[in-house]
């Protein structure tokens, strides 16, 4: 508490004005989607190609986080590949693995039978 | 040992102005600071972690029989794997209701929000702005808290089950879930769902314990005295982080 009195770095009278509109925007965006995402849910029969716009909706979202609200965006090019590349590797395993499960249902369904 | 008897001997001001040779300190690659940089590969390995639970969500579920039938007339069994718009249809005070994802769309927008009080908080740290720095701090802290108590009702509801049950391979009649048995459907969708949304739900306290942590330096003036507010920021980094976790959780738990 005895930090109180150090007032003397930024003083009071020089505080700029706030520049928060594009916060404003990028929440509007994502907020926009999600309820894109909930009303595709209810009309929307399930399958495939509703999982698929699912899909690439949240890619959209995962965007304008990483991109505006992580400031990810205005980084050098290196920070920006040394996160992504990472990132797409897992997609990768993601999908082999998913696919790996449908086989090994399948080998157990066989099983059964 | 020379080097540090130097660091020692030089006085306040000298301390003040980073280091600028480029072994001592002077260099940032990135052009980000030290802070920031390790915040980033910290978060990227979470994101493994993440990845590595929804990705076992993915191999679990496609290992397991889908229901076929339409989805009105759509019943809880072990044999398939439950569509979670019939799962998750509660919403606190509407008892009986059927509102399927209801509660979980409001808990998405209350995460998202508190992203965006996150963002005010940050950039009124680049502006010295203590008093804006405060108010977004605390709002950001009171919508965590209150997505964290949604989730304990969440999971209280989860646990608990519906009045019908559902009639086990045994031949009793089972309510709710748990590690070992579960209504819903395999057992293994309730322990995804406790391991996933818990390990969320953890990430989602710790930040509001360094929110407030933050909260308190910033009224102590401590991050003034600093002359940057960038611990608010990489604090923002991870808040972020898991606002994010959770877009990907809501996909691929709940909608897909």
């Amino acid at each position: 508490m005895a930090q109180h009195a150090t007032h003397d770095t930024v003083p009071t009278g020089e505080i700029p004005k706030p520049n928060t509109g594009w916060i404003w925007k990028t929440f509007w965006i994502i907020s926009a989607i999600t309820a894109l995402e909930f009303a595709i849910a209810y009309i929307m029969p399930a399958g495939t190609f509703r999982n698929s716009i699912f899909i690439i909706l949240t890619i959209f979202k995962a965007f304008f986080i990483v991109a505006e609200f992580m400031h990810l965006k205005h980084e050098t090019k290196g920070l920006i590949w040394s996160i992504l590349i990472p990132m797409a590797l897992l997609i990768w395993l993601l999908v082999a693995l998913i696919t790996e499960g449908s086989y090994i249902g399948e080998a157990v369904q066989n099983l059964i039978r | 040992m020379s080097t540090i008897s130097t660091t020692q001997a030089l006085s306040d001001s000298a301390l003040d102005k980073p280091r600028t040779g480029t072994w001592d300190g002077g260099n940032e690659p990135f052009k980000a600071s030290y802070g920031k940089l390790m915040m980033w590969f910290f978060l990227l390995s979470d994101a493994f972690t993440f990845a590595a639970f929804l990705t076992t969500y993915g191999l679990i579920r496609h290992r397991h029989g889908v229901y076929e039938g339409t989805p009105e007339a759509f019943k809880f069994s072990t044999n398939y794997w439950p569509i979670p718009e019939k799962v998750f249809d509660a919403f606190p005070g509407l008892h009986g209701y059927h509102l399927p994802l209801g509660f979980v769309a409001l808990m998405t927008m209350i995460l998202i929000f508190s992203s965006v009080t996150m963002v005010l908080a940050v950039e009124a740290g680049h502006r010295f702005d203590k008093k804006d720095v405060q108010k977004w701090l605390l709002w950001t802290i009171l919508f965590g808290a209150t997505f964290l108590s949604c989730q304990a009702w969440e999971w209280t509801h989860f646990i608990t089950g519906t009045e019908k049950g559902t009639l086990m391979n045994d031949g009793t009649v089972f309510h709710g879930a748990n590690l070992a048995m579960n209504q819903y459907g395999p057992v293994l969708f309730a322990d995804l769902f406790f391991f996933i949304t818990g390990f969320h739900g953890t990430h989602v306290f710790s930040g509001v314990c360094l929110l407030v942590w933050a909260f308190i330096a910033t009224t102590n003036g401590t991050f003034e005295k600093r002359g940057h507010y960038e611990m608010v920021e990489k604090i923002g980094l991870y808040w972020h982080f898991v606002d994010l976790v959770w877009v990907f959780v809501f996909t691929f738990f709940y909608l897909v």
